[in-house]
């Protein structure tokens, strides 16, 4: 289990970091790659893992989403979880250790352990902090969907 | 707890009072916004946001809170403009209310907070410092809200205010 001062830091990196981190994250993919939000579907099940899993399930469920077949109307899904498990893969090996100095055990088995239990938290934080701010762009998304539809019922 | 420790908490505590009067004006301001559109049928959205804001320890729970109420909450969206001669907002309430705790708040505070932790004797090179900091923000945050709500409860208490379209004293 996290030491309290593991937990502290990670609060500190959630606020300072992974908030920003993941705001831009799916930004950048509605924004600039002009996909679509992440669906309320796709949104609950990512969350419902998130915070009950371990980090090895949340891995294998976001790998899983990724590969699977996605009909072309859902591509965006699949862009979301590739990029997504890049972000995650790089956390997990280099940025956890490296930057954010979290690991505290030498030998390789409890550092194995260790990056599994911090990982999840970071995880699931950084998952919160991205699937609030996919709301608000599905919420932007719908309200110009909806002013459309009226403009145009106002012009009949 | 020592004495020291007390002290210091009490001089936090003393810091974020003042510091948190100089924000009261918008805290009125978007307290007059959210009495607007929620109504006072909405009390519920405004105690749910102090007590995010009361029980945890990351201002990113706070942000995160709001944004999921924007999302869900058609009002959380809606702007407020009163009249002419009252200056309101084009935004809408909670894209508003996000705005400023997450970057407006400690911009305007800038100098204050500078000064504060000058006088608490707080750095910002080690995590210790950092923490601290981040507590002192969160403290700022939470008092912002609370003037916030007060001031939609008094709003919205009473039937000539309840509608949220009058002039706000000045």
């Amino acid at each position: 289990m996290p030491s309290t001062t593991q937990l502290q830091k990670i609060a500190l990196l959630s606020d300072t970091v992974l908030y920003n981190e993941a705001v831009a994250f799916i930004r950048k993919l509605v924004k600039e790659q002009d996909c679509d939000p992440l669906p309320t579907s796709q949104v609950n099940g990512l969350l419902s893992i998130a915070e009950s899993a371990s980090y090895d399930e949340l891995y294998r469920f976001v790998v899983h989403q990724r590969d699977r077949n996605w009909p072309p109307s859902k591509r965006d899904i699949k862009t979301f979880y590739t990029a997504l498990e890049q972000e995650l893969s790089l956390m997990y090996r280099k940025r956890l250790k490296d930057e954010f100095l979290l690991l505290t055990q030498q030998n390789a088995q409890e550092i194995r352990k260790e990056a599994d239990e911090v990982m999840a938290l970071l995880a699931r934080d950084y998952i919160q902090h991205l699937v609030a701010e996919n709301g608000i762009l599905q919420a932007e998304a719908d309200d110009k969907r909806r002013q459309n539809r009226n403009q145009r019922q106002g012009r009949r | 707890m020592s004495n020291t420790t007390q002290n210091n908490e009490m001089k936090v505590i003393r810091e974020v009072g003042i510091q948190a009067e100089i924000c009261y004006g918008k805290a009125a301001e978007l307290g007059d916004h959210a009495a607007h559109v929620l109504g006072n049928r909405h009390r519920a959205q405004m105690t749910g946001l102090e007590n995010v804001a009361d029980s945890t320890f990351k201002t990113s729970d706070i942000l995160d809170y709001i944004k999921r109420q924007t999302a869900r909450q058609s009002n959380w969206r809606q702007p407020y403009q009163p009249s002419p001669e009252v200056k309101g907002s084009e935004v809408g309430f909670g894209e508003r209310l996000k705005n400023y705790l997450e970057a407006d708040l400690k911009e305007s505070l800038k100098e204050h907070l500078a000064s504060i932790y000058s006088n608490l004797d707080i750095g910002d090179v080690t995590d210790e410092d950092k923490q601290e900091r981040k507590r002192i923000h969160l403290l700022l945050i939470r008092q912002f809200i609370h003037h916030m709500v007060i001031h939609y409860e008094y709003r919205v208490s009473t039937p000539q205010n309840s509608h949220g379209n009058k002039k706000r004293e000045s």
